[in-house]
């Protein structure tokens, strides 16, 4: 069995958000990075099923130099082996030029299984999992809160809304992406650190993928023509003053609801 | 030109809210564009849903029907989306922001070729090209994005109010050619949401925490005594019953319970728009947050930018001492 899972390395959770001057994007210089979040349960599913029967889990992302250290705490948590996308090339690709370029990494490593998350946390597309399984010609289903592997089979629950979930089934080969909250995402150990640094981290570039012209910003069909702060409507009344004054304020309202 | 293509939903045999709005999105557009509305009604059973949708604004309705949509399966579905868009040559699909639109979306995108945008709030006519308004960065951010035609876009259910008028419209049979589709993937069953533990519609006040509370003893210690002082109810955003300090019952949310207290107090949650889905109708709101700028201060009535860890014991300390 082989397991492919992409990871996405997105602008931690708690990073200030400042946009460019020109609208284009966030400020990444001086922010700190981590695996979206969506990506680590799906690697933890990867990584149950490599420790309940052997798989061999290989971690791919797209990104530029800093993506290694989300490759190497893949690798420490117990993939085996990881492929980074690493070109100018690819930058500015839209969600269907990401999927192309993990579409030829996939061919390259067909594997039974490919495990995304549901969105990244940075674009929130929850679009590359579906046209990744479009252009390697696999069924796909999305949102797993648990999976269940037997015979080549996956039995899926997916989430709908209010809670509610569907129960599908879909064989070999195929893609699954993960909803947040699906498992308890383990730690790299000290020693997967360690036995991590010996382990491969693989380059590509887009010209070696055959992809050459086909995906980044020239060939995306989505431009991002600006992003901006929310604009702000009336919003709340903000109380202004020492936390005691805040409190008095607040205690003031509650009683007037007249739930004191 | 081509024209627009919405993709019905059906919910219990109805034509969905959402699908309403689709039609509205797809109006607006098409009196700002001269393109011509074209709507796709798919299930085992859904003539009517279809009669109904052509008088509410659905424009030409395709209608097919076979068993084997009588539940969303991925390979069927997008084989009737596909000869749908044969047959109107839209060069723009919307469908709904819901677990069938985008399961089956981007996938359809990828299958033309075509440009995808998810999850938009509006979308509006800029000269000769559309622009799709969405967020990023769950709600911190808003992104104003302009696709090359044609476009599939999920549009975000609730983003605008469902069509109300009535039109002519007609039905037409759609052959979609599903004789011998095998479907890959296997509907088994719709599990509906358990109701156990905490019942949190009923309450009156609820005191919520987010991710930032930082681990479970901080909702013991920080959240509750302020909900048990005010006799009311604990809540909380998805990632701390993602990380298993609270149990699913008391996810507030689109995949959680949505309520309705008399009193909301958001502690430490940004506002995501599936926490707000969950909350916006409270009768009063109070966020304590120490970012200015988060979304959940655009629904609350009274704002506190501050650290939670001062306020909320503060707070709980002067309603016991109003109590006592
Ligand atoms: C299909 C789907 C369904 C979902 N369903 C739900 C759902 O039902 N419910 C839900 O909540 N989410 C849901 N989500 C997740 C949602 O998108 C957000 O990720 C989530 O709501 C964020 O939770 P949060 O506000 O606790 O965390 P964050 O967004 O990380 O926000 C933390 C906030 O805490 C503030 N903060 C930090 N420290 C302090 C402090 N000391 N004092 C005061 N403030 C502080 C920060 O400024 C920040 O605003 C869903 C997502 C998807 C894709
Ligand atoms: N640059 C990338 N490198 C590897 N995987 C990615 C990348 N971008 C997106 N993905 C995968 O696609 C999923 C959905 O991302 P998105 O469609 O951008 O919301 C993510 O959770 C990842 O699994």
């Amino acid at each position: 069995m082989k397991i492919l899972v992409c990871l996405k390395q997105v602008p931690h959770a708690d990073a200030r958000l400042d946009v460019r001057p020109d609208g284009s994007w966030i400020q990444e210089e001086n922010i700190k990075f981590e695996i979206n979040s969506y990506d680590t349960y799906a690697l933890e599913e990867a990584l149950r099923i490599k420790d309940a029967g052997g798989a061999e889990v290989v971690v791919a992302s797209i990104g530029p130099d800093r993506v290694t250290q989300a490759l190497r705490t893949a690798l420490g948590m117990g993939a085996d082996r990881a492929i980074h996308v690493k070109d100018p090339e690819a930058e500015g690709s839209d969600a269907l030029g990401v999927a192309k370029i993990l579409a030829a990494v996939a061919k390259a490593e067909s594997p039974d299984v490919v495990l995304m998350g549901l969105m990244a946390d940075d674009g929130n597309f929850a679009a590359v999992g579906p046209m990744l399984a479009e252009l390697i010609g696999v069924p796909h289903t999305t949102t797993a809160l648990k999976l269940e592997k037997a015979n080549g089979t996956f039995t899926v629950q997916r989430e709908l809304e209010g809670g509610a979930l569907e129960v599908v089934k879909l064989g070999a080969p195929c893609l699954i992406t993960v909803q947040t909250g699906t498992n308890q995402v383990r730690y790299a150990s000290l020693k997967g650190i360690m036995a991590a640094k010996k382990k491969p981290i693989e380059t590509r570039t887009v010209a070696d993928l055959g992809l050459a012209g086909q995906v980044g910003a020239g060939a995306a069909k989505v431009r991002v023509e600006k992003i901006y702060p929310p604009p702000k409507g009336e919003g709340a009344e903000i109380l202004k003053g020492s936390t005691d004054e805040v409190v008095a304020k607040l205690m003031g309202k509650i009683k007037e609801l007249g739930l004191l | 030109m081509g024209s627009i293509l919405l993709v019905a939903e059906l919910q219990k045999g109805k034509i969905r809210e959402a699908t309403y709005e689709l039609v509205s999105f797809a109006r607006k557009l098409a009196e700002g564009t001269g393109r011509q509305v074209h709507s796709l009604v798919l299930g085992a059973s859904a003539g009517g849903p279809a009669e109904e949708l052509a008088k509410r604004g659905g424009g030409q309705v395709h209608l097919a029907e076979d068993a084997s949509l009588e539940h969303y399966q991925l390979d069927p579905f997008l084989k009737v989306v596909q000869a749908a868009v044969d047959a109107a040559s839209p060069d723009v699909v919307l469908l709904s922001n819901t677990p069938t639109g985008w399961d089956l979306a981007p996938r359809l995108a990828a299958a033309r070729d075509a440009a995808f945008v998810s999850d938009c709030f509006d979308l509006q006519v800029q000269g000769e090209s559309l622009v799709f308004l969405r967020r990023l960065f769950n709600g911190k951010l808003d992104a104003r994005m302009v696709p090359t035609l044609p476009v599939v876009a999920t549009m975000q259910p609730g983003a605008t109010a469902a069509f109300e008028g009535s039109s002519q419209g007609q039905v037409s049979k759609l052959d979609a050619g599903l004789a011998g589709v095998e479907s890959r993937t296997e509907f088994v069953e719709v599990r509906e949401a358990e109701k156990k533990g905490v019942d949190l519609t009923k309450a009156s006040i609820i005191v919520s925490g987010g991710r930032s509370l930082g681990g479970p003893e901080k909702f013991q210690e920080v959240i509750k005594p302020l909900a048990d002082a005010l006799g009311g109810a604990m809540g909380a955003s998805r990632p701390v019953v993602d990380a298993g300090w609270l149990p699913h019952a008391y996810q507030v949310g689109s995949s959680g319970q949505v309520v309705s207290p008399k009193l909301y107090i958001a502690a430490g949650i940004s506002g995501a728009i599936q926490h707000l889905v969950g909350m916006k109708s409270s009768n009063y709101i109070i966020a304590i947050n120490k970012d200015p700028d988060a979304p959940i201060f655009e629904v609350a009535d009274l704002g506190v930018v501050a650290d939670l860890f001062e306020v909320v014991p503060a707070l709980t300390k002067a309603v016991k001492e109003a109590k006592a």
